[in-house]
This record gives C-alpha cells, sequence and structure tokens, in this order.
C-alpha cells in the first residue's frame, strides 16, 4: 500500500513538472535598442561618458544599399553597436562603429518610422499594397559636427525640417566612431518626428557612410550609396513597474487560504 | 490499481502524444504550450465527470485525494503533501505575474513569407524557352543583379546578405522556390519587396523592384538560370 502511494506521489510529482514546462514560457529577449530611464543627467554632448556604460548595448548588422539605384556592393562599416539613454523628457542615441580611417565626409544617420502608418526602410519608398508613412532621419556629418532633424517620403524626397530638434556630436578614436543623437522625446510635430513615449516600441534602422575617397578622389559611399540596416524596435523604458509583483503575492496568499480553508473542511467532513 | 493512477498515466501518456508524437507526424508542426495546456485540462476534465458519475467511483477517486490533502494516515507521504501545498500556491503566483507582467518583449511579427500574387500574375508561363542558351544567360543576370544577396551558390548567403531582416531567400531550400510557379517569381522579381501585400511586411523586404531597372525577357530568363542553378523545379499544375 505504502509502495503504491509512492509511486502514486512520483507520478503527480512528474506530471505538475510536465505542466509547468508545458506552460507559456518566459518572453524572448529581441532585437531591440532600450533607452534606460536615469535621474542623471544624460551626456548629450559626450560620447564618451561613464553614464552610457549603464545602458545595454545592442548591435546590428549592416548591409550595403540595394534596394534602389544608384546601389553599392560593399561598404566598409559591417555592423553598428547602440546604446541608449532617456530621463522622462529628453533620449540620446549612442552610434558606435568601426571604420579605419578619419574622414570630413564620414556620416551616420538614425530614421525611425512616423506616426502609425508602417514605413519602407528605405526611405519610406511608396509600397504597391500598403499605403505608407513618412520616416524621420537624424543625419550627422563629421565636417558638419550637428546633428540634422530631416523627413523623407520615398527616394528622391529627402530634405531638411524647417524645424530643427536634433544634437548630435561625433569623437574619433582608435579606429572607432562614436556618435551621440539627442532630442526631446515628444515634439509638437508628430506629422514629421517620430514621438517616443515610455514603454512603447517604435521602429528604428541605421545607416553609416564611410567618408573615404577612391583613387580618382571621389567619394566611395555617397548618397544612396552606403551601408544600411533593417527595421529593428526602439524603446524608451519606463520608470520601474512592480505591480507585477504585487498582483503575485496577492494571487499566493489567495491561493494559501483556499488550501487552508479546503482542509479545515475536509478535516470536517472527515470527524463528522 | 489505485482510482489515481490511471488518471495519472492518462495524463502523462497524453502530453507526451501531444509534445513529442504529434510534431513528429508528416505534415503537422510542434503544438503551442498553450493548446497542450488546454487539451490537457480537457482530458482532466473528463476524467472528473466519469469518476463522478456513480457514488462509489467517485468515492475511490476523491478518497485518496481527500487523505492526501488532510494528510491522515498518509505516512511518508506528508512530505509530498507540504511539498504540493507550498507549491500550488508558489505556481498560482508564477503564473499570475506572467500574465500581468508588463510584457519587455518587442510585438509578436507574423509574417507571411509567401502571401498570394495579384491575380494577373497566377498561370503566367515562362515566354523563354528552356534552352541551354537562355538558362546560361539567365544565370549570368543572376550573378549580376541577385547574386550579391541570395549568394552565388543560390544559398541566401550572398555578401551583401547579412545586414537584412528577413534574410534573402534560400533557393536550395525546398520551401521557397521549389513551391512555387514560375509566375510566381516573375512577380517577386518584377515588383520586388514594396509589391507585397500587407502580411508580407511591405515595408522590411530590401528586393528591389526590378521592374524599373530590367525587361521581363531578362527576368524570365533569371527564373531559368535560378531553378536550374539551385538543382529546383517549378511548382506546376498537376
Amino acid at each position: 500500500m505504502r509502495q503504491r502511494r509512492a509511486i502514486r506521489a512520483v507520478a503527480g510529482a512528474t506530471f505538475v513538472v510536465l505542466l509547468a514546462a508545458s506552460l507559456p514560457g518566459w518572453a524572448q529577449e529581441s532585437v531591440a535598442v532600450r533607452a534606460m530611464m536615469t535621474k542623471e543627467p544624460i551626456p548629450l554632448d559626450d560620447p564618451n561618458a561613464a553614464a552610457w556604460t549603464s545602458a545595454p548595448q545592442a548591435q546590428f548588422p549592416l548591409s550595403p544599399q540595394v534596394h534602389w539605384q544608384n546601389r553599392i556592393q560593399e561598404v566598409t562599416v559591417k555592423d553598428v553597436k547602440v546604446r541608449a539613454l532617456n530621463d522622462g523628457q529628453r533620449v540620446a542615441v549612442l552610434l558606435e562603429y568601426t571604420d579605419p580611417t578619419e574622414d570630413p565626409a564620414d556620416a551616420a544617420a538614425l530614421e525611425f518610422m512616423v506616426g502609425d502608418k508602417k514605413a519602407h526602410f528605405a526611405h519610406g519608398q511608396p509600397m504597391a499594397q500598403v499605403q505608407g508613412g513618412p520616416v524621420n532621419i537624424w543625419f550627422w556629418r563629421n565636417k558638419d559636427g550637428k546633428g540634422v532633424d530631416m523627413s523623407a517620403m520615398g527616394f528622391g524626397t529627402l530634405k531638411a525640417q524647417t524645424h530643427q530638434d536634433v544634437t548630435a556630436k561625433g569623437a574619433y578614436a582608435n579606429g572607432t566612431w562614436k556618435v551621440v543623437f539627442s532630442r526631446a522625446m515628444a515634439t509638437e510635430h508628430p506629422d514629421e518626428d517620430m514621438q517616443l513615449k515610455p514603454g512603447e516600441f517604435i521602429n528604428i534602422a541605421f545607416a553609416v557612410w564611410d567618408g573615404r575617397k577612391d583613387g580618382a578622389g571621389d567619394l566611395v559611399e555617397k548618397g544612396s550609396q552606403k551601408a544600411v540596416s533593417s527595421w529593428w524596435y526602439f524603446r524608451a523604458e519606463a520608470p520601474p513597474d512592480y505591480s507585477g509583483y504585487i498582483y503575485a503575492a496577492l494571487a499566493t496568499g489567495v491561493a494559501l487560504a483556499f488550501q487552508f480553508v479546503l482542509i479545515r473542511k475536509l478535516r470536517k467532513g472527515h470527524s463528522a | 490499481m489505485g482510482a489515481l493512477t490511471k488518471p495519472i498515466i492518462l495524463l502523462v501518456v497524453i502530453y507526451l502524444l501531444l509534445k513529442f508524437v504529434v510534431p513528429n507526424v508528416p505534415g503537422s508542426a510542434p503544438l503551442p504550450s498553450s493548446l497542450i495546456f488546454l487539451y490537457l485540462m480537457l482530458t482532466m476534465a473528463g476524467i472528473v465527470i466519469y469518476y463522478t458519475m456513480s457514488g462509489e467511483s467517485k468515492d475511490a477517486f476523491w478518497g485518496p485525494i481527500q487523505r492526501f490533502l488532510t494528510g491522515e494516515n498518509i505516512g511518508a507521504l506528508q512530505t509530498a503533501r507540504y511539498g504540493v501545498l507550498i507549491l500550488f500556491p508558489l505556481l498560482v503566483g508564477w503564473q499570475t505575474y506572467g500574465s500581468t507582467a508588463v510584457s519587455d518583449a518587442p510585438p509578436a511579427e507574423n509574417r507571411t513569407i509567401h502571401p498570394a500574387p495579384p491575380g494577373e500574375y497566377t498561370g503566367l508561363s515562362n515566354p523563354v524557352s528552356k534552352t541551354p542558351e537562355n538558362i546560361m544567360q539567365g544565370k549570368g543576370f543572376y550573378a549580376a543583379f541577385c547574386s550579391p544577396c541570395h549568394g552565388g551558390n543560390f544559398d541566401g548567403k550572398g555578401p551583401a546578405a547579412r545586414g537584412f531582416n528577413p534574410p534573402p531567400a534560400n533557393f536550395s531550400d525546398p520551401t521557397t522556390i521549389a513551391m512555387l510557379q514560375e509566375s510566381y517569381l516573375f512577380w517577386r522579381i518584377k515588383k520586388g519587396g514594396v509589391g507585397l501585400p500587407i502580411e508580407g511586411m511591405p515595408w522590411k523586404s530590401a528586393m528591389p523592384r526590378w521592374e524599373v531597372e530590367l525587361p521581363d525577357e531578362w527576368i524570365w530568363k533569371i527564373i531559368l538560370g535560378e531553378y536550374d542553378g539551385a538543382h529546383q523545379s517549378p511548382r506546376t499544375w498537376e
């Protein structure tokens, strides 16, 4: 009898374990930039500030831009590493990538979808069966030393906005560019600028131009001849939310109380 | 055999079937854990209904459970009882946390890899005859225009592929061009990524709209070259 019960207990425990394993698992980590919330001042114009190390680093592969002419078959920069911070008001994004030479025409850009409409990652190219929206591009070039806030909806439509909200600063050392872009999380131009709400995922893409020249003195990477990424995700992290733990503690308490009442009732029934 | 042994064995067997056997049935796929959970719950409900049909079977079924829960005369099982009494509230708490905590994952994306083409691109037959010269020409065009992404080996691993998400199609994989018709490829090459319907997420595709740069005849020749190079045959109407 006792042996039989022990077998039962083992079978029961096995079932519980198998059941738990089949329940929906934890959310998977995916490819997104997480702009960590910080109470310290954000290092808007210091790509080398220590504060950046507090933000997790995401890495995205780049390809030559092939979607549209004039395309390019090979590019210098193969990956970008990205960190980001927000203080609830402003967001700053640090791009980091390897480039063997510092050139005046070295440049980098962030691209965002604007509003609810999907936009093609190649400058919001028109799509045949889907009505697309515009993209917001933050552009930095070494020789300009500043950020340019731009809009596009298809190749050939890129233009600087009348209101400039973006800052950018680059620092080159040891074969590596570090470029910090920053802007207020929300602006008064939601039709042209991406708007960032804490906790919400938006789409981001990257572009890099190596400003080196070929033997004839012409720029190798320029305009649409650049390194690009596909769309990835970007999120400004909200202040930590502990409500999940509170609900879990409440549920555990209710389950405990249920057990207590149930066993009491069963015992009473037995002795009666 | 105790009244509880059979139900437990039944549940374990059904779980093992759903988890490990069903996915291996040809044409099947792994079941989502939520579906497995649902099936186990249905089985459990069936078991409870079955055992509560007569007073006798009901006592035989609930009796051991009641004794286990109250801990009366269960001897060595006392430890297991405490384990269950501690584990159950914790499991409830864990599940509650999982369903109420703010999700940290980006939105889920269900992209259809081969969405339906527009009507005018179904059932077109290749106007270019399948001669060795045409295939060779098609392979030449492929090398110039397609191989940077789709790869010289037709495997989707060209030098320009690495940054693109979704990745360029691997033509040697039997689930790509081998299950498509030539007219489907004609549509995809001609209209490119931006020609996809919404379920194909056209905003993510890097595929160029080749109609802007290549005459139709070249596209048909590229299709011949692709099938030949990837050692695949187009799907035809049986």
